[in-house]
């Protein structure tokens, strides 16, 4: 199974009409291919995510490009070709519930089995019901079904029959954090089991890591990274990408100064701040972006500097509570520079850190993020 | 003086009759109307939306007016009749069901529009997407789920029916036993001074409304326990 997917979908401003050549209000320029495997679409609210669904699922009609699933083609400008919605065998569980109201589970679920005969029907649905392990909601209505019990219909509903492609839409955005784990843990295995391409929207970057194979981040409508959890979070191509990898510490005024050769490591001058990152294929002189995720940056007790090893002073700012986890800002008092850590609490405790105090940080080498 | 029977009776049959057979023609084609306003675009929608809500404001004896130049013997309309059936549709009770049918439309349409309008739109693309055509999703899912909307625009449309006067007065006239309605006949019992046939009358045509305010509030709350 392969799906390839290259549109081109605008959207005017409101009140415009095309001809008028008016100002373009967003652009949804998307182009990528994938196989049998699970895909997070991942970008905040206003990226495209939900309109490149649309155009898949062809409730919205693209400008320009080409959808292809497998050999089927959904789309394709050049030959005038648009596949009515019912004709794209594909699978869509909405954001918000879509069950319809007035059936129960089992109406809900056999709705795209219409051409099945009743004893197969009969089989599917039994197996769906398994399959999500909703055998004892069968006679229930929606409003009888918890946000959780709602989507795991919609799921069965949506892989009853059988579709080459499944289209999740932030399913769980609304469910409790428990529920939603579970989930999403399920979707992780049916994706394994049934071996069926599936793309998954989220602004969620904990979903993220739990989901994907691969990762598509969007951004104004295009893509600006596609690639594995490890790419998109240790080298995010660009600003877009590492901030919403929630790479807080970021930095875009730093410059090549070197390179050294025993350590593999390429010197930095970001201001006055001398810091070494992984080894990068550039000339002194270039201009460089980087940043530190919150994880990866330790305290040290009391000492000298030492810029060599990005051992840097500072004073603690503020250290605030996040349960397991605390967040410490730090001022590098020498440098005129801010960042924020996320340290287990019981190593805080034991440094005994309070606001106002001096400490060390180091910012590991390996883990120092560059585009 | 008493009301011969007759006199009572036959107001009140022929009203329903038209009634009942207008409220028909309107449901079928008040939702389908109300489903191309609330689902479609077209170029002139707009339009066709004020002339079918037009007779909601337009005072009913100039509704009537504009019936009797589409209907009447030089009328368009009422040439076609004529050349089809040989006779007029003019002073007969099918065209008391004509007006009752014009003045009652936008009730249904402007009710059953606002009830398929309020339906949920991903649900429509959730059924096509499960494999479902547009006009199976109609019947499944959009009709039902707007059901109270088209019943209370069914019950308003079958009182406005029931109740109407001047159009229906200057379409089929007042001709006893073929299409004195029970509106008409209160009117010429009252001048006539029959004021015992008029009290009946009027009596069950306030009962009639009664009812009918009494049915929409009840399928109005019985939706809203229901959500």
């Amino acid at each position: 199974m392969s799906i390839k997917v290259n549109i081109r979908k605008c959207y005017h401003e409101a009140g415009s009409s095309k001809k008028s050549g008016a100002k373009k209000a967003f652009m949804l320029n998307v182009s990528f291919e994938m196989e049998n495997e699970l895909i997070v679409l991942f970008g905040p609210s206003g990226s495209g995510k939900t309109t490149l669904f649309k155009c898949i699922s062809g409730i919205t009609e693209p400008d320009d490009g080409n959808i292809t699933v497998d050999s089927k083609v959904y789309y394709d400008k050049k030959i005038k070709t648009n596949l009515p919605i019912q004709k794209r065998n594909l699978g869509y569980v909405f954001q918000s519930s879509t069950l319809f109201p007035h059936m129960d589970v089992r109406k809900n679920i056999e709705c795209g089995l219409k051409n099945w005969n009743k004893e197969s029907r009969e089989k599917r649905l039994m197996e769906m019901l398994s399959l999500l392990h909703i055998e004892e909601l069968e006679k229930r209505h929606p409003s009888q079904l918890s946000g959780g019990q709602k989507q795991r219909v919609a799921l069965a509903r949506a892989l009853a029959p059988e579709p080459e492609l499944l289209l999740l839409d932030e399913p769980f955005s609304a469910l409790d954090k428990e529920i939603k784990t579970e989930l999403i843990e399920k979707i992780k295995n049916l994706q394994h089991e049934l071996k069926i391409p599936l793309l998954f929207i989220t602004h969620n970057l904990e979903e993220v890591f739990m989901l994907a194979d691969r990762v598509l981040v969007l951004h104004g409508g295009k893509v600006q990274q596609f690639g594995t959890l490890d790419e998109i979070f240790y080298h995010p191509k660009n600003l877009h990408v590492a901030k919403l990898i929630g790479l807080s510490n970021l930095f875009d005024d730093a410059r090549v100064v070197g390179h050294d050769e025993i350590s593999r490591s390429t010197i930095l001058m970001s201001g006055d701040m001398k810091i070494r990152v992984p080894s990068l294929k550039l000339n002194p002189g270039d201009m460089v972006s980087w940043g530190v995720h919150p994880e990866n940056i330790t305290f040290l007790p009391p000492g000298h500097e030492d810029q060599d090893k990005n051992i840097y002073m500072a004073h603690v700012v503020s250290i605030i509570n996040k349960g397991p986890k605390k967040k410490i800002t730090v001022n590098l008092a020498r440098h005129h520079k801010t960042l924020t850590a996320e340290v287990p609490a019981q190593f805080v405790d034991s440094l005994k850190l309070n606001a106002g105090d001096s400490c060390l940080v180091k910012l590991e080498i390996s883990k120092i993020v560059t585009f | 003086m008493t009301p011969m029977l007759d006199q009572i009776w036959f107001p009140i049959s022929i009203t329903f009759r038209i009634a009942a057979i207008s409220s028909f023609l309107v449901l079928c084609s008040g939702v389908f109307l109300a489903y191309i306003f609330a689902r479609r675009d077209f170029r002139g929608k707009e339009l066709a939306e004020l002339l079918i809500t037009l007779p909601l404001i337009l005072p009913p004896t100039v509704i009537g007016y504009f019936l009797v130049i589409l209907l009447g013997k030089n009328g368009f309309i009422g040439q076609l009749i004529y050349s089809i059936t040989g006779t007029g549709i003019m002073f007969t009770w099918q065209a008391g069901v004509i007006a009752a049918y014009t003045v009652s439309l936008p009730l249904m349409v402007r009710t059953a529009q606002a009830a398929i309008e309020a339906v949920d739109k991903e649900l429509e693309y959730a059924a096509y997407i499960l494999g479902k055509s547009e006009i199976e999703t109609a019947f499944l899912i959009t009709l039902p789920l707007a059901k109270r909307g088209i019943l209370a625009g069914l019950v308003l449309s079958f009182a406005r029916a029931v109740g109407e006067f001047g159009a229906t007065l200057m379409l089929s006239g007042n001709i006893p036993g073929k299409t004195n309605t029970m509106s008409i006949s209160i009117y010429s019992a009252f001048q006539a001074g029959n004021n015992e046939l008029a009290n009946v009358l009027v009596l069950v045509l306030t009962l009639m409304s009664l009812i009918s305010i009494a049915l929409t509030g009840k399928i109005a709350s019985r939706g809203k326990s229901k959500v």
